[in-house]
């Protein structure tokens, strides 16, 4: 039986699979049991729209149309629990899997906590990352750093502190994320922030980190996290579906090395975002007031903020107080109500930021006084089971 | 459950934003961010965010109706294109020139070319015109004269890379917020903006210079900034020796435009404009961006002229970070006047009044004669309606009762007519004075192309069925073409008008589905499959015959309508955010509508005071027109002696007030911007 915490090097049975999918393409073939067996009724994966650095989230109930999500998109800069709140009805009617980044993960664990996804409707499948691209400017840099067509372009991959293209050719170029960084390129700047690279809040975690020897690049390691992944692991294994070993001692290793690597680099990243202010409310604001006086109010960061679900917005013209202006730019009570709304659940996936047509950095400003936030409260977002401390008073006796 | 993600483009400004539209089955849930595309990588404006909104509106007209008896009867399709076809055919029949054609900036290429086609192939007249006319017809006039064509010379994002950027006519935050993104980048590199506008508007307010002036002046404005670069010497003498010419007849007029004679002029401060010429002329790239309070004057044209001078004086033109950038602000006005949706020439710009063209078109399409004799313009159009001259009208996707100068006249000019089509998606003002109304789609339940401001052919992608028995356009119009006998309107799908589109459109040549399928897609030029498509203009020459830009001695010439002591108020009007034209789209999307419910006149604090005019009161403007009420907003952001009105809102429409008695010689625009206006308390 498969455990809460087991590691496994896991690859596909089904060869099609094993060579479409990345690493012996152990998430597509979970993916594709679980419609088999009927535990979910639908998966929500991320398959290529018109191309490589296009990223478009799909709802599959055919499991022979699972293969369509298969392989990495480095360019995927979605939140998959937005689209699982809005538009899926936060899963009360059905069942689905969820591929799932660490931010993804988190903001389900916190839409579920504030009951707007059934949570027993939900698997996460999780997926590590090092960090995701903006698309546009992944294909400069490509033309900038690399030299080459980004329309030439297979394959790219974060590994070793390197970013890795591999082009039609077979040809592989590396850069250091860091150069590429630097210049202002490379991965968004939430994700540089990011210090949590496997989702151990998901039911599983899946990833290419730490898979050595033979199986090195043709199976990926998996962790279970929760009775719910150890379950439907073991009859993945059971069906005869997902292949499995033990992962060699010095592979659990790497992994975690990496993830500190990781972790370190986020770490440096947040103290040179933050360097000038505390993440105390009332002095980041302060601090940003030239930047919210950008504000076009287009609602694009409520529109894709997954912890702004509300059917009746305070923000829109009728709804809000009388006494508040109705000129462009909005009045800062706009982004404070925001951020009073959604701040303690903010999971820095970086949506706001990245659809804002004004340029605000909102996720830096909402992840500074998250951090901030989860220190003087002692919870952490996305982790663990206390609910949102400005929300909500904790039961007592917790 | 069936969840859609249909990647797309924004059917509301010229800035050609791409997003998703979502799906859950059937029906549309929402738009999403289609970060891949590389014109708004993601970001939107309200109105693009809440774009689906309308879409499944209860209201949507669903089925044809023929108005019988004063009022609308259901029809079944075959019942009312007979009738279209063969009121048409009657009209056609005693004089093709008395029936008049309105083609749509809202609609695709595929469809306004086939509207421009079915005018000229089967009607056999010129008689087509687009609401282009009351927006950018001096942009394609004027720099037809000065480029050799005329379009936005650079692409939006070349804007980010500017050391100066000049914003006259244009509140680019509130129209064209992704070309904003651009100026607040280029800003954020270390950019100088300078905003030239009566008002102070919240564009005008994140500049680093602002220059109010008086409407109407900019010619004055533009003539003095160039006699201080001149006089300063801070001309690029290089690039007016090689690049242009006439600039001894250029410099001669602009002489006469000393800063401090021109203050009195336009009410700008001279030292203000010194600032603003030596800031433009000292910029390595320095870009031009203007709107409607460019063109909408009897003196658009040469307002437009004046923008290409003082670009081409100080040799900003063909670079990154350049250029003359009119921003349109239709969806795809830029493609309805590729597609030759004009009364006087064919797609591509190739005139009606050659005999070769004529020949070129009979032989491409395999019609009959063309006449070459030009077509009416719109407001030569409503003007012929009601001297009885146009008997008939077809009006595809235009709300001519909001959006046209002087709605008294156009109500009676329509009146007038035996027949009147509307094609729309809404029963609108102008489909209420209908005999047929035909239900069309909307963008999102339909294939085809726009091409934006910045010249880029994008497609558009069917997200959900049309409601009802609603069709598209373009198969309404192969239909009545049928209909009428003609056999020249086989065409099973938009791309396979495109195809044609591309034999006869030189600039669309080389653009293929395979090439347009790719996020990037292709700006015009692109005159065959191998050119890679050209986001920036002029870069070696210009289009010119000889290749030279002309620069344009230009006089400044007052408004048509001055202030006088029964009118002595400057009325402007324009757009605002959160609002998009007539509002038949906007006002029925809930969160847009929600934002600005209705209209209102910005008035100087210091002139309300003197009227006893106090925030929010309802107060009577009039003109020699028309009055209407509406509520005042009471501001110090708008000159002394200017009001403001935005035209979206019909109950208090502004183009009640505006005139069409004046137009620009050369592009025939009436002057939107420009008339006498009184405000007063009501009783």
């Amino acid at each position: 039986m498969v455990q809460v915490g087991d590691m496994y090097y896991a690859w596909g049975s089904d060869d099609e699979i094993a060579t479409s999918g990345e690493c012996g393409g152990a998430v597509t073939t979970i993916l594709k049991f679980l419609l088999e067996d009927g535990i979910v009724d639908a998966v929500l994966a991320v398959k290529k729209g018109s191309d490589l650095y296009d990223a478009v989230p799909t709802l599959i109930t055919d499991p022979d149309e699972v293969i369509e999500s298969a392989g990495s998109l480095h360019c995927g800069t979605l939140n998959m629990a937005k689209i699982v709140g809005k538009y899926l009805d936060g899963a009360k009617d059905m069942k689905i899997a969820v591929t799932t980044k660490p931010c993804d993960a988190m903001t389900l664990v916190e839409l579920i906590k504030r009951e707007e996804v059934d949570g027993d409707n939900i698997l996460m499948v999780g997926v590590n990352c090092g960090g995701t691209m903006p698309p546009v400017k992944a294909r400069q840099m490509i033309e900038k750093f690399y030299e080459t067509d980004p329309d030439e372009v297979v394959k790219e991959e974060i590994a070793k502190g390197k970013l890795i293209i591999e082009t039609k050719d077979h040809e592989e170029q590396e850069i250091s994320i860091d150069e590429l960084e630097d210049a202002g390129y490379g991965r968004r700047t939430n994700c540089r922030r990011c210090e949590i690279n496997i989702p151990s809040m998901a039911d599983l975690a899946l990833g290419n980190w730490g898979v050595i020897g033979p199986l090195a690049g043709k199976a990926t390691f998996v962790e279970v996290f929760s009775e719910k992944g150890a379950d439907v692991l073991d009859k993945a294994i059971e069906s005869g579906a997902l292949n499995t070993q033990e992962p060699i001692p010095k592979g659990v290793e790497i992994r975690a090395n990496i993830d500190k690597i990781m972790a370190k680099l986020a770490g440096k990243w947040q103290a040179k975002d933050f360097d000038e202010t505390r993440g105390e409310i009332l002095t980041t604001m302060a601090q940003y007031m030239d930047e919210f006086d950008k504000c076009i109010k287009c609602f694009g960061c409520r529109e894709s903020c997954p912890i702004c679900y509300c059917e009746n917005c305070c923000l829109e013209a009728d709804n809000g107080p009388d006494w508040l202006s109705k000129e462009l730019p909005p009045s800062p009570l706009f982004h404070m109500e925001r951020l009073i709304h959604m701040v303690e659940s903010c999971t820095n996936c970086g949506q706001c930021e990245e659809v804002c047509p004004a340029e605000i950095p909102l996720a830096k400003i909402w992840h500074e006084i998250n951090l901030k936030l989860q220190e003087t409260y002692g919870f952490t977002r996305g982790m663990d089971e206390k609910m949102p401390p400005l929300s909500y008073f904790p039961a007592p006796g917790k | 459950m069936n969840i859609q993600y249909t990647p797309t483009t924004c059917p509301y400004c010229g800035c050609g934003c791409g997003f998703n539209l979502v799906s859950v089955d059937g029906k549309l849930k929402g738009v999403e961010p289609w970060k891949r595309n590389p014109v708004n990588e993601g970001k939107l404006c309200p109105k693009g965010n809440f774009s689906y909104e309308f879409v499944h509106r209860e209201d949507r007209l669903t089925t044809p109706l023929i108005k019988k008896g004063g009022e609308f009867v259901e029809a079944s399709w075959d019942e009312a294109l007979d009738l279209v076809a063969s009121k048409l055919g009657e009209i056609k029949d005693a004089n093709p020139e008395a029936l008049a054609f309105l083609s749509s900036a809202r609609c695709t290429n595929e469809e306004n070319y086939l509207m421009q086609k079915f005018v000229r192939a089967v009607i056999g007249t010129h008689n087509i015109d687009h609401c282009a006319r009351l927006c950018h017809g001096p942009t394609v006039a004027g720099l037809a004269q000065t480029f050799g064509s005329g379009a936005m010379t650079n692409s939006l994002e070349s804007v980010a890379h500017a050391d100066c950027i000049f914003i006259i006519g244009s509140n680019t935050l509130e129209q064209h917020p992704l070309m904003w993104r651009r100026v607040l980048q280029a800003k954020a590199n270390g950019a100088k903006l300078i905003v030239a506008d009566p008002r102070f508007t919240p564009s005008a307010k994140k500049a680093d210079l602002y220059l109010p002036f008086k409407s109407g002046t900019d010619v004055a404005l533009m003539n003095a900034m160039m006699n201080v670069i001149i006089s300063e010497g801070l001309e690029d003498k290089e690039f007016i020796e090689n690049r242009t010419k006439n600039f001894e007849e250029l410099k001669a007029v602009v002489m006469k435009y000393p800063p401090e004679k021109v203050a009195d002029i336009t009410e700008a401060s001279a030292d203000l404009i010194k600032e603003a010429a030596m800031m433009y002329a000292k910029a390595d790239n320095a870009a031009i961006i203007y709107s409607m309070g460019i063109t909408q004057h009897t003196t658009g044209t040469d307002n437009v002229m004046s923008t290409s001078n003082l670009a081409m004086i100080t040799g900003n033109l063909g670079r990154p970070g350049t250029g003359v950038n009119p921003l349109r602000g239709q969806n795809n006005v830029q493609g309805a006047c590729d597609m030759g949706a004009l009364p006087v020439v064919y797609p591509g710009y190739q005139k009606v009044v050659e005999g070769e063209m004529a020949e070129k078109m009979m032989t491409a399409w395999g019609c009959g004669d063309l006449t070459c004799r030009p077509g009416l313009t719109v407001i030569e159009m409503m003007n012929a309606a009601d001297a009885g001259d146009i008997k008939g009208m077809y009006i595809m996707g235009e709300n001519p009762m909001v959006s046209d100068p002087d709605i008294k006249h156009v109500k009676k000019g329509l009146e007038n007519l035996d027949f009147l089509v509307v094609q729309d998606i809404f029963l609108t003002e102008t489909a209420e004075l209908a005999d047929v109304v035909l239900p069309a789609t909307s963008w999102a339940e339909k294939d085809g192309t726009f091409t934006s401001t910045e010249r880029r052919v994008q497609y558009i992608r069917k997200a959900v069925d049309a409601p009802g028995e609603a069709r598209s356009d373009w198969s309404i119009i192969c239909d009545i073409a049928k209909k009428m006998g003609s056999d020249l309107f086989n065409y099973d799908s938009p791309q396979d008008i495109f195809e044609e589109v591309r034999t006869v459109t030189p600039q669309y040549a080389g653009m293929n589905k395979e090439r347009l399928e790719k996020p990037e897609a292709l700006h015009w030029p692109c005159p065959d499959e191998e050119h890679p498509g050209t986001p920036i203009l002029w870069g070696e020459k210009c289009a010119t015959p000889d290749g030279l830009g002309v620069l344009m001695p230009i006089e400044f010439i007052p408004p048509a309508e001055l202030t006088d002591e029964e009118y002595p108020f400057t009325l402007t009007t324009g757009r605002m955010l959160f609002h998009w034209h007539t509002g038949s789209m906007t006002r029925r999307s809930k969160t847009l509508d929600r934002e600005v419910p209705t209209g209102f006149v910005e008035i100087n604090t210091e002139d309300a005071a003197e009227l006893g005019i106090k925030n929010k009161e309802l107060v009577r403007v009039k003109t020699r027109r028309g009055e209407i009420e509406i509520g005042a907003k009471v501001t110090p952001d708008i000159m002394k002696g200017i009001i403001f009105i935005p035209f979206h809102f019909v109950e208090c429409a502004a183009n009640t007030l505006t005139q069409s008695f004046a137009l620009d010689p050369a592009a025939k625009m009436p002057e939107f911007k420009v008339s006498a206006a009184s405000i007063e308390k009501m009783e």
